[in-house]
């Protein structure tokens, strides 16, 4: 007996399945989210920490488009600090502890009061395709449920195993029983699938680590929020600490390799090159003296703490050995050992760009199961994934941000392009225009796209005009001159700044790189009725001017290649001059545009050209 | 349509000794042997990359001559291609391309068979433009940097460059994505120091393609002199036997005489002010302006004297239109008693000669030929003749330069790190990472019929 009544199917309710889930529900389409275990809901597997270089601006992204992660990491922040602070606006990433039960307990608590989202735990086991399309999700207890569109956030639990030294279990995470049967659905409906590996470290009791002798990193006040609907910042409770391995740890290591085993070869998933184990890292880095470790409190209301920079898979004897040997953690006791967890994913250029499936229409892939690692990465490709599923519902346009749009544009090309042969993490340096994809202007960018796709409700908005016009309100204030002469001349002198009498505006000060907006406000207090962000959004506008002009060029010239389709009916058999490489590349990844072709490895200049070429002359008739 | 047959001559219109007709396309084969035949094959018969003599006989055209075939892909264009060797002529090779033309097969529009090759993959972008350079190369110097090009000898220099430029760009980057990283961070200092080694191979390149662009178009030699000190004389000399292609010159410069020579394979263009003479006063005569015109695109010039008589104020006013400029003083007439009072002269190089009996013209031309072309730097493979690639090799040259003044000057590496990137992609516009719907369009504009 077939069950009605849910246009769309979420499976797995992780970061991307929240998201996702939300989306569907928010823009009213009756929702079904299924779950292996609803005490997972949102659950902070590895860190106990959200966002990070990069990963700030996707939070604040997810944000801007309507998405939850940012209002609940606010809300869970017991600490809080923004990278990159002394580097400049662009690289500069707010990253927070989040107590990770609160965490939890604040995502389930969202989902169960969402109008249209039905939360049921049970394990999905088949996909049920008709005719290309998906039908029905059934559950490995008995029922079937129809749907439109199912969205499949699977993470880390498909067919996953986790690894201990010799010990290895066929489980999930943190002892949450896997995903045992998708596996084999997905294979039946021909996805290509990899397996992917990554690791935790140990959580060790609060009580027995050595505070005294290790370096304190405290929390900074003064500095933005994830989301920009949050009215207060949330307080610095909790604090971290630095500490580091010892010549000890690494012997410790070296004499016990044989028992690593991703020596020994039971491993044999991909892992992530950025976030190595300490074995890989004391053998790659053998010269190093002394690897970095934080100690990251889980929660307000638990005594575990995270020791980042320790993951391991060695057996548990050597572990508790290597933990004894860091400075402060003589006595640690271990409440949780850590482990490696190798599973299933697929191999992401089997999506569009929209994260929906070549092979299977309605089914939408999102999160780790697309090779990604990381909180952040997998709630944005479920916002997206989320927001596609109910357009599909709708019979509505699907949501593709570019490259220039947001960094999810960056993240969900890339994956779609070119592949991933490790957990894809996002980072800075992936884009190109990263000046622009500032985390101050997250709202700025994505608000009016938040909108179009219906996420964002009249508050948001309200809130977003109420910005726009007092930047504008600000601007025709800053060419002004304030307070007396001598004190702007005063700020330029003690700045070392050069300056013209005519010049003294807050404009000008601005645009010196030494002048900050704090500066001003002590010698043009009128300014301060401005809310800080305005303020702040300003100074980088100005101070940056010359350079984010530059940039808006050089996204204006790319534009040209992103906006020149690729029509679905291409065949790329047909093309001469196409190299058989890039025929086949081309035919697997089937390009939305030739900007994206252009990303394609394998696909040179000179095929673009010929494709720019064809495109010229068949264009029309395709 | 991209598959109909084209056809074109592909040899310089005029009288050689052999003319080529060369036909592209899937009916290559069929409508030649409309118009061909031959007793020892047919075209069922006809092998590969054989010569096969024969007759090309229609209504008017009755001509003995060689046939080639090329089966695709093997073929220049990657399409069946035949070539026709016939003898030179216009009338002979017209009436060949016209029987073509009835037997099926069309014009080729120009460039349109490396157009072909290059559509067919058998060209990369850097490769057809390399062709162009082929197509107008007149001497061999050229075609060296030409061939060194189609080589990807550039392509080679530009990609250690870039890559260069990848070290130091994920240096810095690595301190945005993890700043908790302890490892040292690459400092302002570091970067300047590499940046500065990178920008002097690139100033290197770019050196080169000075002298590149020079063998391209020819050095521009003015020559300059009040009326009879013999300047039409030491033109005459100079060009000699060497003279090539004579040129008239039109628009505003067409009082000028440009000429051609080309000396150890490279181009020289000697220009002669030679509608100055009536006159006795030069300013007068032309205007300062207009001389300073004629001298401001001189890449050498001339200066022509009397070495028999004194120098008087018509000399002295040439000299004044000569600051700034690469010069070289010809004392003429040294076959006669010496007069010339020298100290007045600029300081330049001093070369005596005699027009009238060819004495020193060997030594002036060495000197021409010493000033412009670094044998250095012909000696190497790398050679930039287009202008395009010196075009993206200065303006990375100037980023990174802007890049080491603001490094200088204190600026953070974040805003660094994007400029270092824009001058990689322009780097990259020689080894065709982007930019390809102009390059493209400006390529296919510039090709000539054939090869």
């Amino acid at each position: 007996m077939k069950i009605k009544g849910y246009d769309a199917i979420v499976i797995g309710s992780g970061h991307a399945g929240c998201e996702s889930a939300l989306a569907l529900a928010r823009k009213g389409i009756s929702t079904l989210l299924l779950t292996l275990n609803l005490d997972s809901i949102a659950f902070l597997a590895c860190n106990p920490s959200i966002g990070g270089t990069a990963k700030g601006q996707l939070v604040s992204e997810i944000d801007a488009l309507g998405g939850q992660m940012g209002i609940n990491a606010d809300k869970a922040t017991i600490q809080r600090r923004m990278l990159n602070s002394s580097k400049g606006a662009a690289v500069q990433s707010l990253r927070v502890q989040a107590d990770k039960i609160m965490y939890h307990t604040y995502m389930k608590e969202t989902l169960e009061n969402t109008p249209n989202l039905t939360i049921k735990q049970a394990e999905a086991s088949d996909i049920i395709v008709k005719s290309g399309t998906v039908k029905s999700i059934k559950t490995a207890q008995g029922e079937e449920y129809e749907c439109k569109v199912a969205v499949l956030c699977t993470g880390v639990y498909l067919k996953s195993r986790i690894i201990i030294g010799e010990f290895t279990k066929n489980e999930g995470p943190n002892g949450f029983s896997n995903a045992t049967y998708l596996t084999k659905s997905l294979l039946k409906n021909g996805f290509k699938l990899m397996r992917f590996k990554t690791g935790t470290p140990v959580r060790i009791h609060s009580d027995s680590i050595n505070y005294n002798i290790l370096e304190v990193q405290k929390g900074e006040d003064n500095i933005q929020t994830f989301s920009y609907t949050t009215k207060r910042a949330p307080k610095n409770v909790a604090d971290c600490y630095l500490t580091y391995t010892t010549p000890v740890t690494h012997k410790i290591i070296l004499d016990n390799l044989d028992k690593a085993p991703m020596y020994s070869g039971i491993i044999k998933g991909e892992g992530p090159r950025y976030c190595p184990s300490i074995e890989t890292k004391v053998v790659r880095f053998s010269d190093k003296e002394r690897h970095q470790l934080f100690l990251e409190p889980e929660s307000m209301s638990t005594k575990e703490v995270y020791v980042q920079g320790l993951s391991t898979s060695m057996p548990v004897d050597i572990q508790k050995q290597m933990v004894h040997s860091v400075i402060g953690l003589e006595n640690a006791h271990i409440m949780r050992d850590a482990y490696a967890i190798e599973y299933d994913c697929i191999d992401p250029t089997q999506l569009y760009p929209t994260l929906e499936s070549k092979k299977v229409k309605g089914l939408y892939f999102a999160g780790q199961i697309n090779g990604t690692s990381g909180y952040e990465e997998a709630a944005a490709q479920g916002l997206i994934a989320g927001i596609n599923a109910a357009q599909h519902v709708l019979n509505a346009e699907q949501l593709v941000l570019k490259r220039s749009d947001a960094y999810i544009g960056v993240l969900i090309d890339d994956l779609v392009t070119k592949g991933t042969n490790e957990p894809y993490r996002m980072m800075t340096s992936r884009a190109e225009h990263r000046l622009h994809l500032r985390q101050d202007n997250a709202d700025l960018r994505l608000t009016e796209i938040g909108k179009k796709y219906g996420l964002i409700d009249k508050n948001r908005y309200n809130l977003y005009q109420k910005k726009l016009k007092q930047i504008d309100l600000l601007y025709s204030m800053i060419d002004d001159k304030y307070g007396t002469k001598s004190k702007m001349a005063e700020l330029f002198k003690s700045k070392n700044e050069s300056f013209s009498t005519n010049g003294l505006t807050v404009r000008e000060a601005l645009k010196r790189s030494s002048i900050t907006i704090d500066d001003i406000l002590e010698i043009v207090p009128e300014l301060s009725t401005f809310p800080y962000d305005v303020l702040k959004e300003v100074e980088i506008q100005v101070k940056y001017e010359g350079y984010l002009a530059r940039q808006q060029k050089q996204i204006e010239q790319a534009q040209r290649n992103e906006n020149t389709l690729i029509p679905k009916s291409i065949d790329y058999n047909k093309i001469k001059g196409l190299r058989i490489e890039a025929r086949q590349k081309l035919d697997t990844i089937k390009p939305m545009n030739l900007g994206q072709a252009s990303r394609i490895s394998g696909v040179s200049p000179a095929d673009i050209a010929v494709l720019t070429v064809y495109l010229k002359l068949n264009g029309k008739n395709l | 349509m991209e598959n109909d047959t084209i056809c074109a001559i592909s040899t310089p219109i005029g009288t050689g000794g052999i003319s080529i007709v060369r036909m592209s396309g899937s009916n290559a084969l069929a409508i030649a042997f409309k118009i061909f035949s031959s007793k020892n094959v047919s075209q069922e018969s006809i092998k590969p990359r054989y010569f096969y003599l024969g007759n090309i006989h229609t209504a008017d055209v009755n001509e003995k001559c060689m046939m080639v075939y090329f089966k695709a892909p093997y073929s220049y264009t990657g399409e069946d291609l035949v070539e026709f060797q016939c003898h030179g002529g216009v009338l002979v090779t017209q009436k060949v391309l016209q029987s073509l033309i009835e037997s099926g097969a069309r014009i080729a529009q120009g460039g349109e068979f490396t157009k072909r090759a290059f559509v067919n993959g058998k060209l990369s972008l850097d490769e057809a433009e390399g062709v162009i350079d082929v197509i107008n190369a007149e001497s061999e110097s050229e075609l060296k940097a030409s061939y060194g090009l189609l080589k990807g000898n550039l392509h080679k220099e530009v990609e250690k460059l870039q890559n260069i430029i990848t070290d130091i760009l994920s240096e810095i980057n690595v301190t945005f994505d993890f700043p908790e990283n302890d490892d040292e961070e690459v400092t302002s200092a570091d970067v300047l120091e590499k940046l500065t080694r990178a920008q002097k191979t690139l100033d290197h390149i770019i050196k080169t393609s000075t002298t590149g662009l020079k063998l391209k178009t020819g050095t521009k030699v003015v020559i300059v002199g009040k009326p009879n000190v013999g300047k039409s004389s030491v033109m005459n000399a100079m060009l000699g036997t060497d003279r090539a292609i004579v040129t008239s010159i039109q628009g505003t410069t067409r009082d000028v005489l440009e000429e051609t020579y080309i000396y150890k394979g490279v181009k020289f263009n000697l220009i002669d002010t030679a509608g100055l003479h009536d006159s006795n006063d030069l300013v007068e005569s032309i205007g300062i302006n207009k001389a300073k015109e004629i001298l401001k695109n001189a890449d050498i010039v001339l200066f022509v004297v009397d070495g028999s008589q004194e120098l008087d104020n018509f000399d002295k006013d040439i000299i004044k239109l000569l600051n700034d400029k690469k010069v070289i003083v010809v004392v003429n007439k040294c076959d006669l008693k010496q007069k010339i009072n020298s100290s007045i002269l600029p300081h330049a190089e001093h070369m005596e000669c005699s027009a009238l009996e060819n004495k020193g013209i060997t030594e002036i031309k060495d000197k021409i030929y010493n000033m412009v072309i670094d044998e250095k730097v012909l000696s190497q493979n790398v050679i930039i003749t287009n202008i395009r690639h010196a075009e993206a090799l200065s303006k990375s040259n100037e980023i990174i330069l802007r890049v080491i003044t603001d490094l200088q000057a204190g600026a953070n590496l974040e805003l660094v790190s994007l400029n270092l990137q824009s001058a990689w992609e322009t780097l990259g516009l020689i080894t065709g990472v982007s930019g390809t719907e102009e390059i493209i369009a400006n390529i296919f504009s510039k090709f000539c019929v054939g090869k």
